[in-house]
Parts: C-alpha cells; structure tokens; sequence
C-alpha cells in the first residue's frame, strides 16, 4: 500500500506540470493590415515591420511552451458591388516577436504552419504583412478581408 | 494486485485528462482594409489637325494650337501625380504614301483653356499631376515635311499616350 501511494504521487506531480501548462490561451487581433489609399495598376506592400499599417496579434500562452501558429489567409479583398482586390503574402510576410516588439521580430511563411516555442512569460506578438495588387481598372471603393490566425497547444 | 491495476487505470485517467486539456487552441481575426482610388480614363479629345499642306512646304501646328494641336483629356483620382508616354508615329500614310511628321511639342496644364500650362516633350514623355478635380489636359503639336513630289491625299497616322500613376 505504500508502495502504491509513492505511485500515485509520483503520477500526480506529474500530471501537475502538465495540466499547468493548459493555462487559458488567449489570441487577441491588436491592428488590421492597412494598405491605405491604393492606386489602379499600383501594387502597394505593407511590411510586417511597419509599426503603423501591419497586422498585429497577441497572444498569452503556455510558459515555454511549443505552440503551432496557422493562418487562415484571404486571397483577396472584397470591394463595391462584390468587386475583388488581389492580395499576396510571401515566405517572410509573418513575424513572430517573443518580447512582443515590432523590431524584434523572426521572421515566418504565413501560409505554412509554424511551430514557436514561447518565452518564460508566455506572451508573445505576431506581425503581418501583405501585397494588395490592384488591376488597372481596379473598381474605385473600399475593400476589406478578414485574416485568422489560430494557435494550438503542442 | 487487484489494487495495482486500479491504480494504474487512476495513472493513465490522470494523463489522459492532462493530455486533453493541452490539447487547447484558440484564435482571433484581423482585417486587412485597402482604399482602392479612381481609376485613370483617357479619351483622345482632339485629333492633331494639318488641315491643307502643300508639296515641299513645311506645316507646323504648336502644342498651344487649341483649334489644331491634338487633345487628351485624362481624369483619375485628384491631386496624384501621373507618368505620360507616347507612341509617335514617324510618318503619316495615305494608300502606301507616307509623309515625315517630325518635331513634336507637348503642352499639359489642368485646364481646357491651357491656362498655366507646362510645355514637354511627348518623346521624353512627363509627370505631372492630376488637378484637385482629378483632370489634367494634353495637347500633342508636330511638324509635318511634304516632299516637292509629295503625293495628292488624306494622310494619317495614330499617336498613342498612356498614363499610369
């Protein structure tokens, strides 16, 4: 029997560890990718390290903890009357920042799932960028997309 | 050892339940918004007029010519600025006579009267900008160089511009 209870223990300590870090998970969309005014036939980029128009997300996470980050990527922006606007991301469009600065950011393809390991605090910022690519006779108006990212335990 | 077993079902219900609760994922949305502008509309205007030309004279029609000289008239979105090219005929043909247009002069202003208009030259091209209303005007003059012989006829050939922003 006391045996058996060392056992017990030993699996409870370490279950605790575990079911720590199952923390609640938050991701918070901080700031739309703003492309601004954009001219037909005038592709227009906005990097991920551009403190004002790219796209931010934070998120509070396990300690430590590797995490898998996937988007869900618009292939373009609808406009007037259903109008679409081309819009890109590249291998480098994404940054992941573990001290949640804009200028220290590890760059990552948005369009691949990417695994991060997440600092001791465990909150984290990522960035976004992309390229509208406006016809020539792009239809004047706003355009709006919606970019999803969503994050995973490992 | 009836005891052992139980406990080992407890040990594994432990680590499955720890296991699912790692197993969390959450997400959030951001918007990507773009403000797309007017597109640039160009409509050829005026055509380049030589009206009566005689053999071995030279006839010049001036950029500033408004009855004459060719017109653009280009409208986009206000107050940005634009890149004009041309495409300039070498000679003007008629039934497989040709006729050397040489010497092109330009004129842009941001309005129909060319007030304050800018002279350039069509071969090197120009960026000017649309004005506060989104309009800009061009005019296109050139030369043309009868031969003495130069063959009876309508003679014609196309300028083309473009303009992007």
């Amino acid at each position: 029997m006391k045996r058996e209870s060392w056992i017990l223990t030993l699996v409870m300590l370490l279950g605790v560890p575990l079911l720590a870090q199952g923390k609640p998970l938050t991701v918070t969309g901080i700031r739309g990718v703003t492309f601004g005014a954009v001219l037909p036939g005038v592709p227009r980029v906005v990097l991920r390290t551009d403190p004002a128009n790219s796209g931010q997300f934070d998120i509070k996470g396990p300690k430590g903890g590797p995490v898998l980050l996937s988007f869900v990527l618009p292939l373009s922006m609808t406009g007037p009357g259903g109008a679409l606007l081309p819009i890109m991301f590249g291998s480098s469009d994404a940054g992941f920042s573990s001290t949640q600065s804009i200028g220290s950011q590890v760059g990552f393809d948005p369009r691949q799932p990417t695994t991060v390991i997440f600092p001791n605090n465990g909150n984290v910022s990522v960035f976004v960028g992309a390229t509208a690519n406006p016809g020539t006779n792009q239809r004047a108006g706003a355009y709006t997309a919606t970019i999803i990212l969503t994050v995973t335990y490992l | 050892m009836r005891s052992i077993t139980k406990l080992s079902l407890a040990a594994a219900a432990l680590v499955l339940t720890g296991t699912a609760l790692q197993a969390q994922s959450n997400n959030a949305s951001i918007t990507a918004t773009a403000s797309v502008q007017t597109p640039i509309n160009v409509v050829g205007a005026q055509q380049l007029s030589f009206g009566n030309v005689f053999p071995g004279v030279n006839k010049t029609v001036n950029a500033t010519d408004l009855t004459n000289g060719g017109r653009f008239d280009v409208s986009g979105q206000a107050s940005t600025p634009v890149t004009l090219s041309f495409t300039l005929p070498a000679t003007l043909s008629s039934a497989g006579n040709t006729m050397p247009i040489v010497s092109y002069t330009g004129v842009h202003a941001a309005l129909a009267t060319q007030v304050g208009g800018v002279a350039f030259s069509p071969a090197a091209g120009a960026t000017p900008s649309l004005s506060g209303l989104g309009a800009l005007f061009v005019w296109v003059g050139a030369q043309v160089q009868p031969a003495t012989n130069q063959a009876a006829g309508v003679y014609t050939g196309s300028i083309v511009m473009t303009v992007v922003y």
